[in-house]
């Protein structure tokens, strides 16, 4: 017997199999689940410190209701605007065969790989009465409210989760059932009202808990918006932890919002399970005027337009910036250069890890449907990816440290660990769902043929599911490396690229490096993305 | 089973049938009881080392891999020789007729060829026992008629064990050596396909394999054959049997065992209610009243005198006739085909 | 009252030909089976019918009407799915109720009109189940009601039997006619089942590779199938080659590969043509003299045998004998066969071999 044999033989065994899958889930619980959470136990440890120093301090929790209260506006507006144009969007994308579509497919994702402090930036010039030294010609400068701002600022990012959820969906709800509704008699509009829309409920439910999420949690956008309109005074939660220093008042903020989070989304799970869509009632004549004719294509040209101008020149209106205005001469670029490396660094590693204890786990919920320990783990999975991450990044700061301040080598290595924490929920579902659409009875037929476990995996679910795999280390990449919140939250000496974004815009006010450092961080980005998929393809190719 | 045995597993959908070939393949462990291949426990053995191959309804094809790479999945496992590796590629090429398409993928074959394809790979990989689950399901009415003649040679020729599930009472008479009825997770019969044809153990496996007509009644004499008077007064013949005199029974006949004549005497008078013209037979229903519908399949060229609503009569011969025990559900629940 | 006639209609799907202009008309109230292997375009001919696709040429007509950019919701049709595709967020009822609801009618009249189907079909009893909770034989009922309560008089099934258990196939499909029939429906049904087909027809139109084979009644099709392709596919059937040695009106002789010969009645080819002779097994008996062929296996059919043999010029010949006979044939026995000479049919030898001329996919 060759080694690779014997190895082979050695992890297929049924003991060694359950020991890797008990490592994997104590990975979980003790990297990512505990730290998310830990900073709840605060309330309890240490109830006295938060008593006097931030519930007697009136003002102190005014400034906290305050910011709490935006953040929640803001998401939920914003989320009902994500759900309002997200789905005829995934209309187009799903049911519309046209020519172009792939590039429109691109498009969406695109502000995904884009860091969120770049975003702010860009769209803050984009909409914004921005300051006199400011200056960008081609501005709208017509928002001057920040709450606005960031509310167009939020949809920007979120709205390709939203579109992909509700498309991931519409993909699997069978098209014969609106054509079924349809040879019943029912205008187009009717069918997709009675019979798509109602069968939507779990994909609704999904959507909107990533797009609240995202909402809630972002902060380096937010900052570098609110920095680059000069407004001192506006806080969402975020950028208030970001800006507070007392441990108690950090720790009941992010304690408050995790728990508002956490409730909030259990109602909306509910709430749009329970929620009844009217299908009894039917408006025969309106929805036929609406189904034909002049009024979908209207709502095909708004959902485009809405794209294009709401969300993807905003993004990228910054580079325009570079042209009408000219270098300070101050800037250390050098700083920048360490930035990246950390970023890259960072990202990479937390990818990495994210592959190796990600799909193991993911494997394990997806093959262990009905019993309870997977079932449980696949909702607790969900929970970093609800926690604004910078509470997560706090919470994990004082799990890991107590609170007390880091720097150096330990500093990046927390920071890995907060990255970790809401990327690895991406990893694993991706590959979760794309486990659970391959037909199980390939590896069993392969099992049958004399396969073992790990046999049938490497040759034949591995190559099926390969681009999920990829899919998931793209978004865990591009999520880390875009992340400010949680970097800060943990230490402020570490300096990735987002922050240092962040630092010029709001310390220094060298916009136009900002401008430049935002460019050079997304080419740098889009290049990987493209280089990744461009090796997916040739494998495809291959194959 | 026996070695090298064909046997038909039967019945509906949810009968439990695929869970016993999930059973034996190890790839479900049941709660309770042994799998014995050749007198050797099978219980502790993973699904890889039973040498059981199972070729599940959609085939499973590997999709990223050619139709020679699908068929070698087996011998590149258990790594064998590479010169046995191509003989035994061109072997299975040549044995299900796909010499011409070794590097075709999965999705650019036609059903049947992927089904054949299938079919090497299970055999390639050297496979004592193979469980076949609805083979020929995915395929055309028609095509599944001509393959199941070449499906059942080549289990054959190859000496290999064949367990084959499916819901096709006529696929499993044409295929099987033996037919084992499965209903509700239970074997109700085990024999040979005229067994189960001529001598059903139950109502049920008389109506599921080829169809049935049925007549309650009591049994009123006991001699060479027996006679069963219903409510009505209406006497029929069947087999002799081991029912009491007055015992309340159900006589079945196959409905290709009823015979339907305008003259001559009959058990039943009734009226023909349709004829349907189904190429080699016809389907005749014909109604008597206040007694149901009675249905017989009569070859077709002995047709041409009999009409819609011709007044007829029903017969058949003693020895195609079967007194049953009533069900304890009622007739109804037992003859239910889902 | 509907009649449906389709004019040159033509589908491609991109360099896919699926239909290739075909034209047909189905009379009111009569029952229609479009019938052929997989791929061979019935799907998509039925498709053109009920809308859902648009066709690349010719047009389709209902009562007269150009259906040309008439939506489906206009074409007052009622269309059976083969995955069922009953909705699943709604009752057994509901689904039945969705035709009269969209038309936005009372809702007394809904649910009247309901029940009224759902007991044709006998599932009064299930109404308030959701579909989920029915086996699959009574959810392909429940569309069926579901389609009926529309009030449509034209029905298009599209393979619906092909989900189900053989057995509940062999139910329904009579209840399928008698529902029909008794409506008084105009009815396409598409299927690649061929005794599916002859057992609820008034007519079966044959399909292959885009284009109509020929059409008739099942016993036409059966009997005196006009292709060779049909003669195959419709029943199984002894396919002989051989030569016209002699024409005579109702006596004509044909010398097959071995120089045996057989009579046939009735044989349009000409004297010297290739021909191929096509005898189904019913109608091939052993006897005393005739065709020398080697018996290679037997198979149990329920209430005959089939005896599948090989004749001297490895032509594979068929021929069923009752039950009780089974036990005087063994495999490797030769036995003189005879035909039935009314029952042969004699069609030129295709030109592409007969092989490939009855190829099944």
């Amino acid at each position: 017997m060759s080694r690779l044999e014997r190895a082979t033989a050695f992890v297929s065994k049924p003991r060694i199999r359950n020991l890797w899958t008990l490592i994997v889930i104590v990975f979980f619980l003790a990297f990512v689940i505990t730290p998310t959470l830990f900073v709840l136990t605060y309330a309890f440890t240490n109830w006295d410190l938060i008593q006097t120093e931030v519930i007697q301090d009136p003002e102190m929790m005014s400034q906290i209701w305050t910011a709490i209260a935006n953040s929640f506006e803001i998401a939920a507006i914003v989320t009902l605007i994500d759900i309002l144009v997200g789905l005829p969007m995934a209309w187009i994308l799903v049911r519309k065969k046209f020519r172009g579509k792939e590039l429109l497919d691109t498009l969406i994702d695109m502000p995904l790989a884009v860091p969120t402090a770049a975003l702010g930036f860009s769209a803050a010039i984009f909409w914004g009465i921005t300051p006199a030294d400011l200056t960008n010609p081609l501005g709208l400068k017509i928002v001057s409210s920040p709450f606005l701002l960031i509310i167009l600022l939020h949809i920007i990012f979120s709205y390709p989760y939203m579109v992909r959820s509700l498309s991931a969906i519409l993909e699997q709800i069978d098209q014969t059932f609106e054509t079924a509704g349809q040879t019943l008699g029912a205008s187009k509009l009717t069918a997709v009202r009675t019979i798509t829309l109602p069968l939507f409920r779990a994909g609704l439910v999904t959507g909107i808990i990533l797009c609240f999420a995202r909402s809630l949690s972002e902060t380096g956008g937010t900052v570098a918006a609110l920095a680059t309109v000069a407004n001192t005074d506006f806080n969402t939660a975020p950028t208030l932890i970001d800006s507070l220093k007392s441990t108690p008042a950090l720790a009941f903020t992010s304690i408050v919002l995790i728990i508002l989070a956490l409730v909030l989304l259990v109602v909306v799970a509910i709430v749009v399970k329970k929620l009844h869509i009217p299908f009894r009632k039917v408006w025969p004549r309106p929805e036929k005027i609406l189904s034909r004719g002049l009024a979908p294509r209207l709502k095909d040209a708004t959902s485009v337009l809405f794209l294009v101008f709401i969300v993807l020149i905003p993004s990228f209106f910054v580079f325009t910036f570079v042209f009408t205005s000219s270098p300070s001469t101050t800037t250390d670029w050098s700083q920048f250069g360490q930035s990246l490396v950390n970023s890259f660094l960072i990202a990479g590693v937390v990818t990495v890890i994210d592959l190796a204890m990600g799909i193991p786990l993911a494997l394990y919920i997806a093959k262990n449907r009905s019993k309870w320990l997977p079932e449980t783990l696949d909702i607790l999975v969900n929970v970093p990816l609800i926690v604004p991450t910078v509470a997560l990044g706090f919470s994990l700061k004082l799990f890991w440290t107590g609170g007390t301040p880091v720097s150096g080598p330990f500093a990046i290595f927390l920071v890995m660990l907060a990255h970790i924490a809401f990327t690895y929920p991406l990893m694993v579902r991706n590959v979760t769902g794309a486990v659970e659409e391959i037909d199980p009875t390939y590896e069993e037929t392969a099992r049958t043929l004399g396969a073992k476990p790990i046999q049938g995996f490497k040759r034949v679910l591995f190559p099926m599911i390969k681009a999920s795999i990829l899919a998931g280390a793209i978004m865990a990449f591009t999520r880390s490396l875009g992340e400010t919140g949680a970097t800060r939250a943990v230490s402020t000496t570490v300096l990735t690229a987002p922050n240092y974004i962040v630092n010029l815009i709001k310390l220094e006010n060298d916009y136009y490096a900002a401008a430049l450092a935002c460019i050079i961080l997304i080419i740098i980005s889009y290049a990987l993305m493209l280089a990744l998929r461009y090796i997916t393809r040739r494998r495809k190719g291959v194959s | 089973m026996r070695n090298g045995e064909y046997l038909c597993l039967l019945g509906p959908t949810g009968a439990g049938k695929t869970t016993i070939l999930r059973i034996i393949s190890g790839l479900t462990i049941p709660d309770q009881g042994n799998v014995i291949f050749d007198g050797i426990s099978m219980n502790k053995i993973e699904p890889e080392d039973r040498r059981a191959v199972m070729l599940s309804q959609s085939y499973a094809l590997f999709p990223q891999l050619t139709v020679a790479d699908n068929i070698l999945f087996g011998p590149d496992i258990r790594q064998y020789d590479q010169k046995v590796k191509q003989r035994t590629l061109a072997e299975m090429l040549d044995l299900v007729r796909l010499t011409h398409r070794p590097d075709a993928y999965p999705s650019e074959l036609s059903g049947g060829m992927m089904q054949r394809t299938a079919l090497a790979r299970a055999l390639a990989s050297g496979a004592s026992v193979l469980l076949l689950d609805e083979p020929l399901r995915a395929l055309d009415a028609r095509l599944r008629i001509s393959l199941r003649h070449e499906l059942r040679s080549l289990a054959k020729s190859m000496g290999i064990t064949t367990i084959h599930v499916t819901h096709d009472q006529d696929e499993a008479l044409v295929m099987a050596d033996r037919i084992a009825v499965i209903r509700e997770g239970r074997v109700v019969q085990v024999g040979t396909p005229g067994d189960v044809f001529d001598n059903p153990a139950s109502p049920f496996v008389a109506n599921f394999v080829g169809q049935s007509n049925f007549f309650i009644g009591t049994v009123e004499e006991k001699s060479e054959s027996t006679s069963v008077r219903g409510e009505l007064g209406h006497v029929v013949m069947a087999r002799p049997c081991d029912h009491k005199l007055g015992e309340k029974v159900v006589v079945g006949v196959k409905v290709g065992n009823t015979e339907v004549h305008k003259e001559g005497e009959g058990y039943f008078d009734g009226t023909v209610e349709r004829i349907l013209f189904e190429g080699r037979n016809i389907f005749l229903d014909v109604d008597v009243s206040d007694v149901g519908r009675f249905s017989a399949k009569i070859p077709s060229w002995r047709l041409g005198r009999l009409a819609v609503g011709d007044k007829v009569k029903i017969k058949w011969s003693a020895d195609k006739a079967i007194v049953f025990s009533m069900p304890l559900g009622g007739l109804e629940k037992e003859l239910r085909v889902e | 009252m509907p009649e449906v006639s389709l004019s040159h209609i033509t589908m491609r799907f991109g360099k896919v030909v699926a239909v290739d202009e075909v034209d047909l008309t189905i009379a009111d109230g009569e029952y229609v089976t479009i019938l052929g292997p997989s791929g061979c375009g019935k799907t998509t001919l039925i498709r053109v019918v009920a809308g859902i696709l648009e066709p690349t040429q010719g047009e389709v007509r209902i009562n007269g009407k150009s259906m040309r950019g008439v939506p489906i919701e206009e074409r007052d049709l009622g269309y059976v799915f083969q995955n069922i595709a009953l909705f699943p967020h709604m009752t057994v009822k509901a689904n039945a109720a969705y035709g009269p609801t969209v038309k936005d009618l009372p809702m007394e009249e809904r649910e009247q009109v309901a029940k009224k189907y759902l007991e044709m079909v006998k599932l009064l009893d299930k109404m308030s189940m959701f579909p989920s909770e029915l086996c699959g034989g009574e959810q392909q009922k429940a569309s069926l009601a579901r389609a009926l309560a529309t009030g449509a008089k034209l029905l298009l099934l599209d393979e619906p039997l092909s989900a189900l258990d053989a057995r509940v196939r062999v139910d329904l499909r009579y209840e399928l006619r008698r529902i029909a029939k008794s409506l008084g429906l105009t009815v396409v049904h598409v299927t690649h089942d061929q005794e599916e087909a002859m057992s609820v027809s008034d007519r079966i139109v044959v399909m292959r590779a885009g284009g109509i084979v020929e059409s008739g009644t099942p016993e036409q099709l059966y009997t005196r199938p006009r292709d060779v392709f049909t003669a195959n596919f419709i029943g199984e059937t002894n396919l002989l080659e051989g030569w016209v040695k002699q024409r005579l009106p109702g006596k004509s002789t044909i010398e097959l590969r071995d120089n045996s010969l057989i009579e046939v009645e009735n044989c349009d080819p000409q004297v010297g043509e290739a021909v191929v002779v096509s005898v189904r097994p019913e109608f091939v008996f052993p006897f005393t003299d005739g065709l020398l062929s080697r018996i290679e296996y037997l198979t149990y059919m329920g209430t005959y045998w089939r005896v599948s043999s090989r004749s001297q010029s490895n032509d594979m010949v068929e021929f069923d004998v009752p039950s009780i006979e089974g036990k005087l044939y063994h495999p490797g026995q030769e036995v003189y066969l005879m035909f039935n000479r009314n029952a042969a049919v004699v069609y030129p030898r295709p030109k592409e071999g007969v092989t490939e001329a009855v190829k099944l996919e």
